[in-house]
């Protein structure tokens, strides 16, 4: 079985566990081991970006050099992690004095980073590492009748030069993932806009309103799930749903993709973590053929 | 090529352009383009990314860099999938922040999560307790997390926080 290494970030494995839980098992299926990185750091993304490029640099870059001395490639689930690790692998294998920099800091442990590494966001090792056809023959328990809306997140396709996932104007992985499990993709107003989740840190108010923009045009369009590729955009889209000023009678399940291909795929329920969603995916899961997995 | 710069120039603005991601400040023609497509801008009555453009076009060095406007933006990018003129105020707010940062402007959300960092190496080391050990446990999965915790450390004197006041 081919191995990857999961970079799970820091809010994956504490605020969402079924996300983590649930890809090691859908990679599982479709014959692709994810074994755990340990000994990293956070990725530095958002806030020691935005203050020390060469701090940010060097724990992005301890990241690529861990699992180079691995000898594997990395898989991120999270979009600010996969956007990290890209931005950073980019300007280490352009900017020979950034990399001497970084490697003099790593070389104390015994880590180099040369560039051999590769970072995946999830929806690549999905679309393109194991291939929609894989996926397709693996469904053993479609959905029938079920309306989806895909929300990608930012940082997994923009900016596209760096981070090559799919077309950030126009995504199609996620949708053409949901129609591979049986679904009916649908659009939205404001597809590719921000979850507001970045906004947090500095104003929450503000942060809930533009999560709700995107969860009221998702509820227009009469989706019955909304997925992601990304544990911010996904615990984002679900809290803004518990605000005081949202109608309550118009909340959507929130399901990270490998969440919704799980059960399609035949995997165990204990594994995927339902009870632990804040909105209930009940209805979701009755949509699959033959009833609940 | 046609050089003529057509929008006002700074030594701020030069001094931006230094700065990685800060290159492109000086095409920006002031259209407004990214204004139009920030879900900020629509929801906050002061944050508009031309705007904050143009204050640095015109030297207004003291007041954006002590602004905390440069610190809302989501660096979300749909402002530069749309900008015609290949300026990214993503970037541009970006090399704002480091820039602001050097001259001890940090607002105090970031310091806080920063020294956590410090410390413990990730960002939720304080709110992973039993009941998300159980959860985990009930998964499958790992409980000892296995960060590390000592590498932020070593490279603390790169990043430039003064002790919060
Ligand atoms: S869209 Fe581009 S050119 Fe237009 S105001 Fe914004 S940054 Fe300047
Ligand atoms: S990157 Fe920043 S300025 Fe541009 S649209 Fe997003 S939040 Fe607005």
């Amino acid at each position: 079985m081919r191995e990857i290494l999961l970079y799970t970030g820091c809010t994956t494995p504490v605020r969402l566990p079924a996300y983590e839980a649930a890809t090691i098992a859908v990679l599982e299926k479709l014959g692709v081991k994810a074994r755990e990185m340990t000994d990293v750091t956070c990725c530095g993304a958002q806030y020691i970006e935005s203050i020390s490029p060469t701090a940010f640099a060097a724990m992005s870059g301890r990241i690529l050099a861990v699992a180079e001395k691995e000898g594997l490639d990395i898989l991120a689930i999270c979009g600010a992690c996969s956007g990290s690790l890209k931005i950073t692998k980019h300007e280490l294998d352009h900017d020979k004095q950034l990399r001497d920099e970084i490697n003099d800091i790593l070389a104390d442990e015994g880590l180099k980073y040369t560039g051999k590494v590769r970072v995946r966001h999830l929806l690549q090792v999905l679309a393109e590492d194991i291939g929609y056809e894989t996926i397709e023959r693996a469904i053993v328990k479609p959905y029938t009748g079920l309306k989806v809306s895909a929300h990608y997140g930012c940082h997994v396709t923009r900016p596209f030069d760096i981070v090559q996932v799919d077309d950030p104007e126009n995504p199609t992985i996620l949708d053409r993932l949901a129609e591979i499990a049986g679904a009916e993709a649908v659009d939205y107003a404001g597809k590719t806009r921000c979850c507001g989740g970045p906004m947090l840190a500095m104003d929450e108010s503000l942060a809930t309103k533009i999560g709700q923009e995107k969860v009221n045009n998702i509820a227009d369009v009469g989706a019955d799930v909304i997925l992601t590729a990304c544990e911010f955009c996904d615990i984002q889209l679900t809290q803004v749903q518990f605000d005081d000023n949202f109608d309550a009678s118009r909340r959507i399940p929130v399901m990270p993709i490998t969440q919704f291909l799980g059960p399609a795929l035949g995997i165990d329920e204990e594994r995927l973590g339902f009870s632990l969603n804040r909105i209930d995916p009940q209805e979701v899961l009755a949509a699959l053929q033959g009833g609940q997995a | 090529m046609n050089e003529t710069v057509y929008t006002p120039t700074s030594s701020f603005a030069e001094e931006l352009a230094a700065i990685p991601g800060g290159e492109a400040v000086n095409k920006c023609i002031q259209c407004g383009i990214c204004t139009a497509s920030c879900a900020v801008a629509r929801y906050s009555d002061e944050y508009r990314p031309r705007q904050l453009i143009q204050k640095i076009l015109l030297g207004e060095r003291e007041e954006v860099l002590k602004s905390t406007l440069p610190w809302l933006c989501m660096t979300c990018r749909l402002c530069e999938e749309r900008c015609q003129e290949g300026v990214s105020p993503a970037e541009i707010f970006h090399a704002v922040r480091i820039l602001a940062a050097r001259e001890g402007h940090v607002p105090q959300s970031f310091r806080h999560v920063v020294s956590a960092l410090i410390r413990d190496g990730w960002l939720l080391n304080d709110s992973y307790t039993d009941f998300e050990e159980d959860d985990r446990e009930d998964l499958g999965l790992n409980t000892e997390l296995g960060w590390n915790n000592e590498f932020l450390k070593r490279i603390k004197k790169l990043i430039p926080l003064e002790e919060s006041e």
